[in-house]
């Protein structure tokens, strides 16, 4: 699902059915391949030195919950990434969606999914304000989002405290523990179709992902996107209206960022205002590690969940392996750093075969 | 606020003025909101004591604004202040506290390392041409560990008396830390706008392929203004152990957005190019009566960061707006629009076409 805007994927199958057309680089440069093998064979690695990493209720559920977490927010960087900017106010985004869906539990106790709607439509419309002022008056979103971030974090610590007596809502509507806890083999019928691993809320983020992968790779609206990405000017001499695609982008961000602040709050069991204070490290690491460029025009949705998986099976391996917390980042820091750089290794050796093979 | 463009040419008149209009404003808002300050706390605020604590804790953040700025006028962004400074502060606390080495060894070998630090993300950044922005993410995650692994979670404090006695001397109530802070402020603008090496800093920030076409090695300039920008880390982590009553693992952990607030609110272009050595300084002290107006009402801590939000919003916006203004009148009487740098690239800024779409 990884989609450059220059080359629509069924006008490349026909041509590689044909005759395979000579800049297509080799698979083994495909970053994604590369990232399922290495977060299967780390698993496997942990797995067998560590059995207890292969327990499914104790290691496993929260592994998977906090994967499913932490891709939302990717995703939500990845859609401004799409466009050639970037939010770095994920985290307020995140805790400022979810003071709405606190608020609405706590004060109007609308029942769950109610609330759900509402912390999304808060988000998005964070993320369209922002867009709107980033396309309004052209200046950087990357001073832009930091003004935001600093701003939400000192309004939603302001909301938090005036509306609450504790800093937080603990008001809990029915629905939310069993979301919190229930597995697939739950709701299904035990171990017949589904794995205890598989946390419910999982189904969030494959909605976000089939919905972006969709979006990208099927509409005119996505290809929009990244051409905006790719090319602004171009795209707006082609007729895109570039500022309203910005705005797009951004509150499809905040209503990301907003539904993986939901989860985090559900995940454990308050809303607070410290929800995302973390989340602007993974949502980079995520969509970076995943594929998707910096500079715009490139995204690959389902490169956010394998980046994501990566850093965070070896986030959980190390600390099983009685690595201490305090290492715990150098070596991730270490992971995203050399990864990036074989990432490089690797493409400047294909392109010099496939420059020779001409 | 300088650029390359004006050296020499006739327009530096015209530029002047400009320049000198947007560090006016600063120091109008300055000097107003200290006034004000000082009326609403009946002359309190103008006394020694009051002097001495504003100017203490004002130290830092103006040299972490600048070590930004040194790292934006390349067009580069270092994420890692924070926690590089935080590293470099435990470093020395701890070299002093529990292995005895003397203060002078032991704060010479925290701004090397600093220093060092900064050398290795610049040269990383040139060898693997991966972008800035991620390198030195990568590089914070790695100081966040190295720093937690080096304090734990104590506070280091039983460091050298004599050091501790130097952050807090103020002869005629103006702290050392603060002097320190004004003189590293001074040299920095002598190095950028005399020194031939600065003028080669801001030529590659400004425009990398007329600086390269003019025989300058760009990436040098890279891996030199990172250099810099962590040798001014080192120093303000001097100044913050110097005048903190101990140094633990949160030390340094609210240094990043602050260190962007103020060369942006200053005036300095994320494009690069363009430095404002003064106005960096002004905006840090803006953000510091924030603090303190903050402290003096006893309002919520929260108030600061939701306020130096609104102002770097405004600050961009209004620069933005007052540009296309003046491009306007330009255009009205058929005149080219009066200086070609200030704010206007300043907004349109980037990191690799962050800019947004108009």
């Amino acid at each position: 699902m990884r989609t450059p805007v220059t080359a629509p994927e069924h006008v490349a199958g026909e041509a590689a059915g044909a005759q395979r057309p000579p800049r297509r680089l080799p698979f083994w440069v495909d970053q994604r391949l590369g990232l399922l093998v290495l977060t299967v064979a780390l698993a496997a690695l942990f797995g067998v030195l560590r059995p207890a990493f292969l327990d499914q209720r104790l290691v496993l559920f929260p592994l998977l919950r906090e994967i499913s977490t932490l891709t939302v927010v990717a995703l939500a960087q990845l859609a401004v990434l799409s466009v050639g900017h970037m939010n770095l106010a994920v985290g307020r985004m995140a805790a400022f969606g979810a003071l709405f869906a606190g608020l609405g539990y706590d004060r109007l106790h609308l029942p769950l999914q109610l609330g759900l709607l509402v912390c999304l439509f808060a988000g998005a419309v964070i993320g369209g304000l922002t867009g709107w002022i980033i396309a309004r008056t052209g200046v950087s979103s990357f001073v832009v989002t930091l003004a935001m971030d600093f701003a939400l974090m000192g309004l939603v610590s302001l909301l938090y405290s005036a509306l609450t007596e504790n800093a937080a809502f603990t008001t809990r509507p029915s629905g939310l523990l069993d979301l919190r806890s229930a597995s697939l083999a739950d709701i299904c019928v035990g171990r017949v179709c589904g794995s205890p691993a598989v946390p419910q809320m999982a189904q969030f983020t494959v909605l976000a992902l089939v919905g972006l992968g969709f979006l990208y790779t099927r509409t005119r609206m996505g290809r929009e996107l990244l051409l905006t990405g790719a090319n602004p000017k171009a795209a707006e001499l082609s007729g895109i209206p570039t500022g309203r695609r910005v705005i797009l982008a951004h509150s499809l961000s905040g209503l990301l960022a907003a539904l993986a602040g939901f989860m985090a709050a559900v995940s454990t069991g308050t809303f607070r205002a410290s929800i995302g204070d973390d989340f602007m490290l993974p949502s980079f690491l995520g969509a970076v590690l995943g594929g998707t460029l910096l500079t715009g025009g490139v995204v690959c949705v389902v490169g956010a969940l394998l980046g994501t998986s990566l850093v965070a099976v070896i986030r959980k391996g190390l600390d099983l392996l009685g690595v201490g917390l305090e290492s715990l980042n150098i070596y991730l820091g270490c992971v995203l750093l050399l990864a990036l750089s074989a990432d490089r290794v690797r493409a400047v050796v294909s392109y010099r075969k496939v420059v020779r093979s001409t | 606020m300088i650029t390359i463009n004006e050296y020499g040419a006739r327009t530096s008149a015209a530029l002047r003025r400009f320049s000198r209009s947007t560090t006016t404003t600063l120091l109008c808002v300055t000097l107003g909101g200290y006034l004000a300050l000082g009326i609403a706390s009946s002359g309190e605020f103008f006394q020694g004591p009051s002097v001495r604590t504003f100017l203490q804790y004002l130290a830092t953040p103006v040299l972490i604004g600048l070590a930004q700025m040194v790292a934006l006028c390349v067009g580069q962004l270092n994420l890692a202040v924070g926690a590089l400074g935080g590293c470099t502060a435990c470093l020395m606390g701890v070299l002093m506290a529990d292995g005895g080495v003397p203060a002078p060894i032991a704060v010479a070998a925290g701004v090397l390392t600093a220093m060092l630090v900064g050398l290795v993300t610049g040269v990383f950044i040139v060898a693997t041409r991966i972008n800035g922005f991620i390198v030195t993410l990568g590089v914070m995650t790695i100081l966040l560990g190295a720093q937690y692994r080096l304090a734990g979670t104590r506070t280091v404090d039983g460091y050298s008396p004599a050091l501790k006695e130097l952050g807090r001397a103020a002869p005629l109530n103006v702290p050392l830390v603060f002097l320190t802070a004004l003189a590293v402020a001074g040299l920095l603008a002598v190095f950028l706008y005399r020194a031939t090496a600065g003028r080669r800093l801001l030529a590659a920030g400004g425009n990398p392929l007329a600086a390269r076409l003019s025989g300058i090695s760009t990436d040098r300039q890279i891996v030199l203004a990172h250099t810099l920008s962590g040798l001014l880390v080192g120093v303000a982590a001097v100044t913050a152990t110097a005048s903190l009553p101990g140094v633990n693992r949160s030390v340094g952990g609210d240094w990043l957005l602050p260190s962007f607030a103020a060369p942006i609110i200053g005036g300095v272009g994320l494009s690069g190019g363009s430095v404002a050595v003064f106005g960096t300084v002004l905006a840090a002290f803006v953000m510091r009566l924030i603090d303190a107006a903050r402290a003096q009402f006893s309002l919520d801590p929260s108030w600061v960061n939701f306020l130096i939000g609104l102002v770097v919003l405004g600050t961009v916006v209004g620069g933005r707006v007052h540009q296309t203004h003046l491009e306007k009148r330009g255009k009205a009487h058929g005149r080219t629009p009066p200086a070609p740098a200030g704010r206007g690239p300043t907004a349109d800024a980037t990191l690799p076409n962050a800019g947004g779409g108009q």
